[in-house]
């Protein structure tokens, strides 16, 4: 078992590293070779671990690989710890991962950095893996940097376009901030409990003053807040749309973003104890699904929206774990990896039949030309919307649904509107692109086919779990499989009954996204001149949601020109006149007193007999005296 | 006092009045012969501790005898050298020897 | 002592000739005149040593500084005759310095050697005779005789070398 898990990682690594230094003049159009079959193999690989795992869920695997840091009290290893959630993530991650590889065969196919690409993504996935299977939180940093790294490498990947390239850096530094929380938060724990393995600080957690237990969460959280790009520090996730889409589909929608909801979740013992840090991540969470959706409203770049759509729906996995819905939390993430991946998978694939268009209102009428991502995509945005029977509808709902059991009454009125113009938005995208007459050029036109096999292939794949996954995992509903084969990470929750209330509560989410589809039918097929004229009677608002609430404005004036000031401040006055003149001094005054003394070298022999002389009479009065 | 503190006292004196001719005067020539006072004057000094004093009986004098050989020997090669010098530089100015100035 | 209970007076006749011949070495504008100056300071000395008991030193000391050193002297300056006679400035810019200086090292010269013990200083005349002398100077001091020679050849030859004309090879 030992060698498997230690495997997962290695095998991408080995290939990430073969292609990056044979890439470029022997491999070539053949470097999607090896890092394919590195993904499929650690694919294998995690389906025998998880199945194992579901063989023994209530033991978790350990293994301490090697000694990293023994330095004073700190003592952290290259470790790994496998238990139902670390497998749950697994799963997610190889089998998307694995598809992504594939897809990007067809859809990269050319690209004169063809290489560069399968190597990055080889080296995201040996860090996601990393990720998910560490078992102390040093180690999950470094890999949760490593996905930082490898995000921003894929984003700016082709960077020789100026947005793209600045876009990578964006995702870096926002990123960055949330890792400054989470290091803080790392030591306050260390300093609070002596350690940073999940084995030595779980089971302190209850001892724990609870101003510092309060401190360690929220800083963790901070972390994440970076990470899944909650707000405020969303603003990187739909620039990060300028990378290709496979990147957008695995990195920004089925794993990377996914680290922090798995992260805060591998906190179970650090936040179940701390109220307040659950509010907040509660409150939070909520906050950004409704912000989010409102500004997928009125966006008209095809993966923008989907884009907004995963925040959005980040905030509804922190609203599940803040509010103590653990389980109804992870069971969303493996539901969303899998039909989010899709939608993006399936952008992708129209994005390549209209020849890299990605404005929506060019686009309208490819149900024909296109059906096997229509019909994809179609699931997708059904279990998106949380249709039954499909695997959105079970997760979302329970969400939702518990938030009113529990008696979080705002929250569950905020998850109502969201999930209502989730539907609205969602559709407007199926419409806009799929339904209507085709806006597009003759010459665009005359181009749309249907992407070759091997992009098709892993959107049916994809499509399978999109629909499924929901019933084979959640049924019966709080008492479903995942529910039991968390039982082990999320302890003492209690499994509540599905009464007539759950049920009431499961139809109201229902109706309230069929309402959603509806109205989007309304608006944009029905009587498409609709939103124009909503938009000039209400321009504020759909000004507001257009430009994203003019969060990037505010970060402009708030953050940026004060920091740009500040350096232009300290670069005038510390570094050219303090730091310059204090060199350029020193070399002023040895200058002038090399001048000054100059005289003295007179050349003659007689001034120097005379300094002589001086100095033995001196000398005399010294020895003299003394 | 002494005698020999007598004899001493007149070798100080004029052992400073050649310091100052070394030190002070321009002509290339006359502070040679300013530094043959110098010389003298330890001279001087040298056979007065020679007389009176008797540890220093013999050696003082034979000391002596060594110095006014090597005074010859210098004065002989300083002039040669500033003849030399005479030759190029048509002076024997002491300030125009300053290629060494700065 | 020489001259007996004289020999105070002989002693001050003596250092006055010494000092203002030396003074009139030192200061005087003429080249020719400071050479003057200098032969009768050197006799003087010799003087000095002839009341001190040392015979032998005077003679040699009018044998080769008067005799040698002097006419060395007088031959520099003839060879190197700068046109327009005593010039003045004849005093260099340091010359307001040295002053005092050798003012103060003189003061101070005299002050150290007056002010130490000297080791049994006596009255009586000690010099030994051109005798005692010879026995020294063949015996214990023979080696540092022979190399003194050796001093003056290489004097010579490099008197020759540097004062020869430069002759077309």
């Amino acid at each position: 078992m030992e060698a498997v898990v230690a495997l997962i990682p290695l095998l991408p690594l080995a290939g990430f590293i073969v292609t990056l230094v044979l890439g470029k003049w022997y491999l070539r159009g053949r470097a999607d070779v090896l890092p394919v079959l590195m993904s499929t193999a650690s694919w294998v690989l995690s389906m025998y671990v998880f199945v194992e795992v579901l063989r023994h869920p209530h033991e978790a695997f350990e293994w301490d690989a090697f000694t990293w840091i023994a330095s004073g009290a700190l003592d952290t290893t290259w470790g790994f710890y496998v238990d139902p959630l670390a497998a749950v993530m697994l799963l997610v991650v190889s089998t998307i991962g694995m598809l992504v590889h594939y897809y990007s065969i067809g859809y990269m196919k050319g690209d004169e950095g063809y290489y560069r690409f399968f190597a990055y993504l080889n080296l995201f996935m040996f860090a996601m893996f990393i990720l998910v299977m560490a078992n102390n939180y040093l180690l999950m940093f470094l890999a949760w940097e490593g996905v930082g790294l490898c995000s921003y490498l894929l984003i700016g990947f082709w960077f020789r376009k100026k947005s793209a390239s600045q876009a990578g850096k964006k995702a870096f530094l926002v990123n960055r901030v949330g890792d400054f929380g989470f290091t803080l938060g790392m030591l306050l724990m260390f300093l609070t409990f002596g350690s940073v393995q999940f084995t030595q600080v779980f089971p302190q957690a209850g001892a724990a003053a609870p101003a510092a237990l309060l401190g360690i969460c929220l800083l963790l959280f901070m972390g994440a807040v970076g990470k899944s790009a909650q707000f405020p520090l969303h603003v990187w996730l739909p620039d990060a749309m300028e990378g290709p889409t496979p990147v957008s589909a695995l990195i920004h929608a089925a794993t990377m973003v996914n680290a922090g909801v798995y992260m805060v979740a591998r906190s179970f013992p650090l936040y179940v104890d701390s109220q307040t840090a659950m509010y907040v991540v509660m409150g939070l969470g909520t906050f950004t699904a409704i912000y989010a959706a409102l500004i997928a409203l009125t966006q008209n770049d095809i993966k923008r929206v989907i884009a907004y759509s995963t925040v959005s729906s980040l905030g509804f996995m922190f609203m599940a774990l803040g509010s103590g819905a653990w389980v109804a939390g992870i069971f969303y993430l493996l539901a969303h990896g899998f039909f989010k991946g899709l939608l993006f998978l399936g952008a992708g694939s129209v994005m390549h039949a209209m020849s890299g268009e990605q404005d929506m209102r060019n686009m309208g009428g490819l149900r024909k030309r296109l059906p096997i991502t229509y019909w994809t995509m179609m699931v997708a945005a059904l279990a998106m919307v949380g249709i039954f029977p499909f695997a959105g509808f079970w997760a979302k709902d329970e969400i939702i649904g518990y938030q009113f059991a529990n008696g979080y009454y705002a929250v569950w009125i905020v998850g109502i509107i969201t999930a209502f113009i989730t539907g609205v938005y969602m559709f407007r995208l199926m419409f806009m692109t799929f339904h209507g007459r085709s806006r597009a050029s003759d010459e665009v036109r005359a181009h749309i086919h249907e992407s070759p096999r091997i992009m098709t292939v892993p959107l049916i794949l994809l499509a399978i779990p999109a629909a499924l996954v929901g019933v084979v995992a959640g049924w019966p509903p709080e008492s479903g499989w995942i529910h039991t084969f968390m039982e082990s990470v999320f302890l003492h929750l209690e499994s509540e009954e599905f009464g007539v209330t759950a049920f009431f509560l499961l139809l109201v989410s229902l109706a309230v996204g069929v309402a959603g589809i509806v109205v989007a039918w309304y608006l944009y097929l029905r009587r498409p001149e609709v939103p124009g004229r909503l938009a000039t009677r209400f321009p504020w608002a759909y000004r507001a949601s257009f430009n994203k609430f003019y969060m990037d404005e505010v970060y402009e004036r708030v953050v940026i020109r004060p920091l740009i000031a500040t350096a232009a401040w300290l670069w005038r006055f510390v570094d050219v006149r303090v730091i310059d003149g204090a060199v350029n001094g020193v070399a002023w005054l040895w200058g002038r007193l090399g001048r000054a003394l100059r005289p003295l070298q007179t050349g003659r022999a007689q001034s120097y007999a005379l300094a002589v002389l001086v100095g033995v009479v001196v000398l005399i009065v010294v020895l003299r005296i003394f | 006092m002494n005698p020999v503190e007598w004899y001493f006292l007149l070798a100080a004196l004029l052992f400073c009045i050649g310091a100052f001719g070394v030190l002070a005067r321009r002509n290339l020539i006359i502070i040679v012969m300013s530094l043959e006072l110098m010389l003298n004057a330890v001279n001087i000094a040298l056979v007065a501790a020679a007389n009176f004093i008797p540890a220093a009986a013999g050696k003082g004098t034979l000391f002596v005898l060594f110095v006014i050989t090597i005074a010859a020997a210098e004065v002989t090669v300083g002039l040669a050298i500033i003849i030399a010098n005479y030759r190029r530089r048509r002076s024997v100015h002491a300030d125009r020897y300053d290629e060494m100035k700065g | 002592m020489p001259g007996g209970d004289f020999h105070p007076l002989f002693f001050a006749i003596v250092a006055a000739w010494i000092l203002v011949a030396g003074i009139g070495v030192v200061t005087s504008r003429s080249v020719v005149r400071a050479a003057v100056s200098m032969v009768a300071c050197f006799l003087g000395v010799a003087f000095a040593f002839a009341l001190m008991n040392s015979a032998l030193l005077a003679i040699i000391q009018i044998l080769i500084y008067v005799g040698a050193i002097s006419v060395v002297i007088i031959f520099g300056i003839m060879l190197t005759e700068t046109q327009g006679g005593p010039t003045s400035k004849f005093f260099n810019r340091q010359a307001i310095f040295v002053a005092p200086i050798a003012v103060a090292a003189a003061i101070l010269i005299a002050v150290v050697l007056l002010s130490s013990d000297l080791l049994d200083a006596g009255e009586k005349a000690l010099n030994p005779g051109l005798r005692g002398t010879a026995r020294l100077l063949f015996n214990e001091y023979v080696f540092p005789f022979e190399l003194v020679s050796l001093v003056l050849l290489a004097a010579m030859i490099g008197a020759i070398v540097l004062a020869r004309k430069d002759e077309d090879r």
